[in-house]
């Protein structure tokens, strides 16, 4: 190979640029904690990830539930679906939420609506939509992982469960198959809605995280927690 | 019809007239009345006696009699009522009778009022005929109803133990709908009755579900009693009992979650207290039927197979939807291909198909059930998944001492269910499972104990097992192998007749007997059997050296059934009478030794050794015994070798040898040997390293006691090819006429076949012409000489031209094709006489010529005028005849005005200028030709003799006598 006087300037360009960014390598930068910002981005991605995710998921399970629940303009009652948390929420409520609490409120819906999909999956008829299923409670798993873990990163406690008020899956005769399709169409819906919200919420926790200043900051406020 | 006798004891007597209060005084109104008081005055003499006596019994026992009262008679009247039955009866009743069933017959029954009206007395007449038979209005005892199956349950008593005997009886019942009480159904019922009160049962599954209206049932009977002659009649109906669904608050559909068969009807409704606005099933929309109240139904009609989650059916309201589930199906199919078998005599796994898709899933999935009649044992099989067409399976527990097994497969979904039997003796239908842990282990180089695992428990029965051996280059063989079976599932088998040091595979598969299935193939062992000493002694051959001092042994490498392991390495030795000389050991790779020997008697031998022996010795004999008679003979390939021939030798007692090598090769020669049996005349010769166009000598030798014999050689190709070179050929000798062209040989290697001849071609030809290039197209100008006798190497080609050049081209051939061409240019020598008398004929004529010309011309100058006109022409060429004839007349020529030059034409009369004229002599030769002239030329001379010889040779004359005339006149 013959070097030209070109490349040697191209070669030293590039080691530059190298030395540059060397302190943007994280495992060179061991100046000190990197603080929750990674795992929120990470939990952010996560929810963008089974946002789209969930839109697959759900194309497959309406079709399953069959017409009219797979039409495009189907919104049904929420007759027997009061149990599963709602996402919906007055703006100015959501605005006055702290992030403990937004956090919280994202980590208890995750875990009822994980206990809703599980008794979905064993409802299922079809192998290859339990399959689905099982791989999305997988995911979603991941995503109330990833939940707890920027929780404990900013010290918050993880809400305990309330005897007597773990949610239940009741199929059954008392449970009609319409009234239960009902409620797996709200279930999933809900589940688009709190990932939607959760994007939200992730993403404003994650520019409050951003800059050098606000790490300080958090890190005093959560010392005072 | 009752034939009633009235038969009055009194006359009638008029009772209080009515009093009519004429309002008119028209005479037809008084008429009128007149009228219908005198009939009214005769029937109200009737009406004063007992009339229409009607009897109806409801039970046959009791018939139950009733009359007309007199008129007048007031309630509480009384009569006197007589009959005859058997004997004279008389009742003092008020109104009617009840009389037992009388006998068959007629019977005359008197009725007498009690009263101070009169002494009217009333006959009748009574048979059984004229008694209506009139059951009593049957009583529901109750209605209920199955809403979830929308069936409707009604009970009641027939009050069987009031009739004397046996009687058929039709029950009709109908069932009515809505407040407005359409009737859905009428069904007749028919029964018996027995003398005993009896409840029966009917049920009627709705169209409609049972909570989307109010349903209402009543009964009637008709007693067909064939002893009973009188009329019969239904009863009246029972009372309406009604079913209706006590809605609460909540809006409903019904029904929920049915399971129904596909192409059937159902009805579904929606009970609300809200406007339904618009009912669909699926994503089609369905008409609304309205019942009571807002509640609404659709009907549909063939419904479909469901989707694995049911079919939708949903009512729209104003803000709101309800909606219910259908699940259409089919019952379960036969189990088709049901078969149960055995892998190990421990379990039987029962595997069948389940025929056509029902479409149900999930909980109304077809559940299995295998049945075990023998012994009462089941197991069940539910699968959740949607059945696809693979097929089911359950296992079920050998029992013990049990081998006939009788299985019923029960298939059971909430639309029905089916069965398939099967009777099987278990034993008969067993699959073993694959061996495995195939092991292998040593009894000698040529036998092997060959073991394995089979799980299951075979103790009761025979196995059969195969044994597939495969050896490297060999086809596989099998070897069966029967055995009882054992508990313990390992078995072992003896292997003999084995090769040594042989790379065998094994594998194993097993059926019971009698035969039902084998298992699958086991998977394959390889195993290398031991060495054992090596069977023969290699195949020897010896060659002289070239300077025939040393001996040099060849030895081929033993193949491996005959080398029985990893030959070592040889020994070879040489005895004659006196010694025996040995060579060190020989290392395997090598095959070959060369050992120095003088003239006398060896014999050879080689031993091939292995790890655990050495071979027989192979033995060859060093003496060559000279053949004197030899000629070297021609062999080409015949179909897949060279074939060798040779007669039968009773000397040769050993074997004959047949080496061969490429002829091209220096000395000793040797590229293989191949020895054949005594007795044989014939071999073929292949070898792969046989290459086409490449000379190889075979060399056939026989063996005797005392040595070998050369007694053919023979060269021979395996293929012909056209020779590679042309031959070199000089030109030896070149004649005027002649040239003589030697050539040499083409060497073997370039030759690649035997030589059968050369082509030599000639012609007239100078160097850079092309003309060879087509030599062979048969042009006649080429001359062609096949040279056949090869042994030819000189040629003289006679009869050519002298000093001529000639192409002459070389070129050999085989039966492999021609070679290429050589070619050369050759120049004839001169021929000297012919040259001279070439040169001295033609100068002799001309001097003798010459001379005559002289002569004549001398003699006679007028020819020489002649033969110029004839010479001459064109106008240029008279111009100088004229100046010739002046000259020759010894006269000036006529001048004109102008100037003339001396090739111009002369304007001279032809009168004037008789010297124009042509001379007498060539008149009649000219006035011949005139008419042949060119137009402008008329009058002109055409001279046949060429202008440029003649102008050359008479103009230089005749310019030569103008231009000295000329001077001479100008100087005059």
């Amino acid at each position: 190979m013959d070097l030209r006087a070109g490349d040697s300037w191209g070669m030293l360009a590039c080691l530059c640029a190298v030395l540059w960014h060397l302190p943007a390598v994280p495992a060179l930068n061991r100046t000190g904690d990197p603080g929750p910002g990674p795992s929120i981005q990470k939990t952010y991605d996560l929810t963008r990830y089974l946002e789209h995710q969930l839109r697959s998921l759900a194309g497959t399970y309406l079709n399953y539930l069959g017409p009219p629940f797979n039409e495009p303009d189907f919104n049904p009652p929420r007759l027997g679906a009061e149990t599963l948390p709602r996402a919906t929420v007055n703006l100015e409520v959501w605005r006055s939420l702290n992030d403990r609490l937004r956090l919280t409120q994202n980590y208890e819906a995750y875990s009822h609506l994980l206990c809703y999909l599980r008794g979905l999956n064993r409802q299922a008829a079809t192998a290859e939509l339990r399959r689905s299923l099982a791989h999305f409670c997988t995911s979603l798993q991941g995503l109330l992982g990833s939940i707890a873990g920027v929780m404990a990163a900013l010290g918050y406690p993880l809400p305990q469960p309330l005897p007597g008020t773990e949610p239940t899956w009741t199929p059954g005769p008392a449970h009609s198959d319409f009234l239960q399709k009902m409620d797996d169409f709200w279930l999933l819906k809900e589940l688009q809605t709190w990932l939607w919200r959760s994007a939200k919420d992730f993403n404003r926790l994650k520019k409050k995280m951003q800059p050098p200043a606000a790490a300080v900051t958090l890190h005093l406020e959560a010392h005072g927690f | 019809m009752m034939d009633i006798s009235l038969c009055l004891k009194r006359p009638s007597r008029m009772g209080d007239s009515k009093r009519m209060r004429m309002t008119s005084n028209f005479q037809w109104l008084l008429l009128t009345v007149l009228l219908l008081y005198l009939m009214n005055q005769v029937n109200s003499q009737k009406k004063r006696t007992p009339r229409d006596l009607k009897c109806i019994t409801n039970n046959l026992q009791v018939w139950d009699c009733s009359w007309r009262a007199p008129s007048g008679a007031g309630h509480g009247a009384a009569y006197e009522v007589c009959f005859e039955n058997g004997s004279h009866s008389c009742y003092r009743l008020e109104k009617n009778i009840k009389l037992p069933a009388l006998l068959p017959g007629d019977h005359e029954i008197t009725i007498n009022p009690l009263h101070d009206f009169g002494n009217f007395i009333s006959k009748f007449t009574l048979n059984e005929k004229n008694v209506s038979l009139i059951p009593d209005a049957p009583e529901i005892l109750d209605l209920s109803a199955d809403f979830s199956t929308s069936t409707l349950h009604l009970k009641w008593n027939d009050k069987g133990s009031v009739f004397p005997h046996h009687s058929n009886v039709i029950w009709e019942i109908k069932v009515l709908r809505k407040k407005n009480m359409e009737i859905v159904k009428l069904v007749t019922h028919n029964t018996t009755l027995n003398g005993r009160d009896t409840v029966h049962h009917w049920s009627w599954i709705s169209d409609m579900p049972l909570e989307c209206a109010t349903h209402y049932v009543g009964i009637r009977c008709y007693i067909d009693d064939p002893q009973f002659s009188g009329r019969k009649e239904w009863s009246d109906w029972s009372p309406l009992k009604n079913i209706s669904w006590s809605p609460d608050s909540q809006t409903k559909v019904f029904p929920q979650d049915r399971v129904l068969l596909v192409g059937s009807d159902i009805t579904v409704c929606c009970v609300t207290q809200e406007k339904v606005l618009s009912a669909q099933i699926g994503s089609t929309y369905c008409p609304l039927i309205h019942l009571d109240g807002k509640n609404v139904a659709i009907k549909i009609r063939n419904i479909s197979a469901s989707e694995s989650s049911g079919t939708n059916v949903v009512f729209s309201v104003e803000d709101n939807m309800f909606g219910t589930v259908i699940f259409a199906g089919y019952p379960p199919d036969i189990p088709q291909k049901l078969n149960c078998e055995t892998y190990d005599l421990k379990e039987i796994i029962c595997t069948w198909n389940p025929g056509r898709p029902t479409f149900l899933v999930g909980p109304r999935n077809t559940s299995y059930t295998l049945f075990e009649s023998f012994s009462g044992k089941y197991v069940r099989f539910k699968r959740v998944e949607l059945p696809t067409n693979e097929s089911y399976q359950l296992f079920f527990q050998m029992l013990p001492n049990q081998e006939i097994y009788n299985f019923t497969l029960n298939a059971r979904n909430p639309l029905g269910q089916s069965e398939s039997t099967l009777l099987v003796n278990i034993t008969e239908k067993v699959h073993p499972h694959i061996p495995t842990s195939v092991k292998v282990k040593d009894i000698s180089s040529t036998a092997v104990t060959l073991s394995w695992h089979l799980p299951g428990s075979f103790a009761k029965i025979k196995l059969l097992c195969q044994i597939e051996i495969n050896k490297t280059n060999s086809i596989h063989e099998l070897r069966n192998v029967t055995m009882r079976g054992i508990e313990n599932s390992s078995y072992l088998a003896a292997l003999d007749k084995l090769n040594p040091y042989t790379i065998y595979t094994f594998r194993i598969r097993c059926c019971t007997d009698p035969f039902w299935k084998w298992s699958k193939w086991s998977n394959e062992k390889q195993y290398l059997t031991t060495e054992a000493i090596p069977s023969k002694g290699p195949d020897t051959w010896r060659e002289w050296s070239s300077d025939g001092k040393n001996l040099i042994i060849y030895w081929k490498p033993l193949p491996i059934n005959e080398a029985n392991g990893k030959i070592l390495s040889y020994n070879v030795s040489c005895s004659s009478d006196e010694e025996t000389q040995s060579l060190s050991e020989i290392p395997d790779p090598q095959h070959k030794a060369e050992i120095q020997l003088d003239k006398n008697d060896y014999i050879i031998s080689v031993v091939a050794k292995n790890s655990v022996g050495s071979s027989p010795p192979s033995k060859i004999a060093s003496m060559e015994i000279p053949n004197d008679d030899l000629k070297i003979e021609q062999a080409v390939r015949m179909g897949n070798g060279i074939l060798l021939t040779w007669n039968y030798d009773p000397n040769v007692t050993c074997d004959y040898v047949i080496k061969w090598c490429n002829s091209s090769r220096s000395e000793p020669c040797l590229m293989d040997w191949k020895k054949v049996p005594s007795n044989s005349t014939e071999t073929i010769i292949e070898s792969d390293q046989f290459r086409p166009g490449v000379r190889y000598n075979f060399f056939v030798y026989g063996c005797r006691n005392q040595g070998y014999q050369l007694l053919r050689s023979i060269i021979g190709y395996v293929e012909e090819l056209a020779p590679v070179v042309a031959p070199n050929f000089t030109v030896e000798d070149t004649s005027a006429d002649s040239i003589l062209v030697k050539w040499e040989e083409i060497p073997v290697e370039e030759l690649r076949g035997f030589l059968r001849g050369y082509l030599f071609y000639f012609e007239k030809g100078e160097r850079d012409t092309s003309k060879m290039r087509v030599l062979e197209s048969g042009r006649s100008d080429i001359k062609v000489k096949n040279i056949t006798d090869i042994s030819q190497k000189t040629l003289r080609i006679a009869d050519l031209q002298g000093k001529t050049s000639y192409h002459l081209v070389l070129r050999a051939y085989t039966d492999g094709g021609m070679g290429p061409e050589k070619s050369m240019f050759v120049v004839t020598k001169e021929n000297s006489v012919g040259l001279i008398i070439a040169i001295l004929i033609p100068v002799a004529v001309a001097v003798i010529v010459g001379v005559v010309t002289s002569i004549l011309c001398y003699r006679k100058r007028e020819w020489e005028v002649i033969r110029l006109w004839k010479s001459l022409q064109g106008w240029k060429d008279r111009a100088v005849l004229v100046e010739l004839a002046c000259l020759g007349r010894g006269r000036s020529l006529p001048r004109s005005s102008g100037r003339r030059s001396c090739c111009s034409r002369p304007d001279v009369p032809k009168e004037l200028d008789p010297w124009f004229q042509a001379p007498p002599s060539l008149q009649p030769y000219i006035q011949r030709e005139e008419g042949a002239l060119p137009p402008g030329c008329q009058g002109g001379l055409w001279l046949a003799w060429p202008v440029s010889r003649v102008h050359r040779w008479s103009s230089r004359v005749a310019q030569q006598k103008f231009y000295s005339r000329a001077t001479s006149t100008s100087t005059t």
